[in-house]
């Protein structure tokens, strides 16, 4: 009986150590892959892919930060209208992504859909459509389709953010209570009711949280815009990089984060005045 | 007679309201700031904002006859194909540094376990802070200026874009650990060090790993526009058909970048479930 009982054991103990043992093996050969890959990156994109020659050296590179360090004062006051239109077309394109995402995230909700075949895969796909292009090639899409100017880059934030938005919101729609929803439907509500009294209050605070958070991304969004032909900060960025005036540069950068720090004040305040 | 006398008090008039007065009024003044901005951005930017509808039509439109049929043989080139495998090798990269950058300096950064609140705790905040603050494009460009054209200066950006990005995710983890087992090793007398790799990371292990998934996904991303400023890889396909206007080439690196992506965030999805799952 204990005989029997010790054998047991010991194959237990023993199965034990040779999983563990497999196991270690396997954690290893990961490991092995993983650096086996990373080195064949290295050796391809910075071994080979780089032009050690052009750089100059540590003195080249010395002599390129050295003129990035000098900051060019004189451009300050040139600067603020630029950074006010940034953070107008972030807050612009937050605001319409808002608008753009409510539909999406209705579509990609699975409890609330109109249309669990059509339109659920439809408001899904839309999300990670929004989400997989670059706010840089959707900025270039709208420059194509409406022309130079402000309009493309709050185009632009808005589609980038609309995937964020509503999957959050989408995600808090499917978590809801369902009572509210019920008792509004047992008293004859029709479907706007539902939505604006049953769901609106639940998700509310989510909401408002998740747009202070994307308005605070699209600040570095827009910020960039300029680059492709939308204005703000970014196209003076373009313009200092192409003088070669790289201390404007610099001051550029700062810009950004000083309106980038401005930001997170406000978003800090308005999430304590909501949450 | 007693309900007589009661009812000769004059009730008063009271409507309810969720918010009593300072509290209203402040909302009230608030909103109506908010409101007052969005106006003027509208009148400063001179925003029509019929164009705003008028654009979607207007971009289908354009999508539709300029850009419609894909090129897709313009992909199919063993060229573009290596420039996508760069893509990939340089966000493998980028994604790898960053996130072994961003672990001692989300270590530094959370607030409950950094060695000291006044100087590391500041200097590890305001590096996450930096580099999540400034756009990976303009993080690129700088790069291409001080180092030239190459995967260096892509690798490099995303790199940085990767230590703001898991830094931050990094240290909110942190900050939120359970404090018992760090109280311990510190009142036995560990080294900040052993507090780290014994009372910490054991905690966190998990919650890092899909972490660093997610990161990479993100990097991914990131990248294939980093060549659009002479960052390397695919970037650079898509900024030369562009100016070209050769659409129908901007359509299929479009639909491959989109193809990619989805492919990256489903197996990075995949992936982190597994993990959490090990949990």
């Amino acid at each position: 009986m204990s005989l029997a009982a010790t054998s047991v054991s010991e194959h237990g103990f023993d199965a034990w150590l040779a999983h563990k043992r497999s196991r270690r093996i396997k954690n290893w050969l990961i490991v092995a892959a993983g650096a086996a890959v990373l080195a064949w990156c290295v050796r391809d994109t910075i071994l080979f892919d780089t032009d050690w020659a052009r750089m100059g050296g540590a003195l080249g590179i010395g002599g390129t930060l050295e003129r990035f360090f000098w900051v060019d004062w004189s451009l300050a006051p040139k600067l603020l209208v630029p950074a006010l239109e940034t953070l107008m077309m972030a807050t612009l394109g937050t605001i319409l992504g808002c608008i753009l995402s409510l539909p999406v995230a209705w579509f990609g909700a699975a409890n609330v859909t109109p249309s669990r075949f059509i339109l659920y895969p439809l408001g899904r796909f839309l999300m990670v459509l929004s989400r997989s292009i670059h706010e840089i090639i959707w900025a270039l899409l709208f420059v194509g389709a409406v022309g130079l100017g402000a309009l493309p880059g709050i185009l632009a934030v808005a589609m980038r953010s609309i995937g964020f938005i509503s999957k959050i919101t989408a995600e808090a729609i499917e978590n809801i209570d369902p009572k509210p929803v019920e008792a509004i439907r047992a008293v004859g509500g029709n479907q706007f009711q539902v939505m604006y009294y049953g769901i609106g209050p639940q998700i509310l605070p989510v909401i408002i949280g998740t747009i202070i958070f994307e308005w605070d991304i699209n600040i570095r969004r827009s910020a960039i815009m300029g680059l492709v032909g939308a204005g703000g900060l970014g196209l003076v960025f373009f313009r200092q990089m192409a003088m070669f005036n790289y201390g404007g540069v610099t001051l550029v950068v700062l810009a950004v984060l000083a309106l980038i720090a401005l930001g997170e004040v406000v978003s800090h305040f308005a999430r304590k005045a909501v949450i | 007679m007693a309900l007589a006398s009661l009812q000769s008090i004059p009730a008063a008039p009271r409507r309810w309201s969720r918010y009593r007065h300072p509290q209203s009024t402040i909302r009230f003044a608030v909103l109506l700031a908010v409101l007052t901005f969005l106006a003027w951005s509208v009148a400063f930017l001179n925003v029509d904002l019929l164009r705003i509808l008028g654009a979607f039509p207007r971009l289908a439109e354009i999508l539709a006859t300029r850009y419609f049929p894909p090129d897709l043989n313009y992909v199919s080139d063993a060229d573009f194909i290596r420039s996508v495998i760069r893509t990939l090798e340089m966000s493998l990269l980028g994604g790898f540094f960053g996130v072994v950058f961003s672990i001692p300096l989300a270590w530094l950064a959370a607030r409950n376990i950094t060695f000291s609140r006044r100087i590391a705790y500041p200097l590890g905040r305001f590096a996450i802070m930096g580099s999540r603050s400034i756009h990976e494009t303009i993080w690129t460009i700088l790069f291409v200026t001080v180092l030239g054209f190459g995967m260096l200066a892509g690798t490099l950006a995303l790199t940085v874009f990767c230590i703001g990005f898991a830094g931050k995710l990094f240290s909110d983890e942190l900050e939120a650990i359970d404090m018992g087992p760090v109280d311990a090793m510190r009142s036995v007398g560990a080294s900040p060090l052993q507090v780290f790799q014994y009372a910490v990371l054991p905690q966190v292990r998990v919650a890092f790993t899909g972490i660093a998934i997610y990161t990479w996904d993100v990097a991914f991303r990131a990248a294939t526009v980093v060549g659009f400023f002479g960052g390397g890889g695919m970037g650079w396909y898509l900024k030369r058909t562009t100016q070209q206007l050769e659409s129908t080439r901007v359509a299929a690196i479009l639909l491959v970048i989109i193809a990619l992506v989805l492919i990256a965030e489903i197996g990075s999805g995949w992936l982190r479930r597994r993990i959490s799952r090990m949990r």
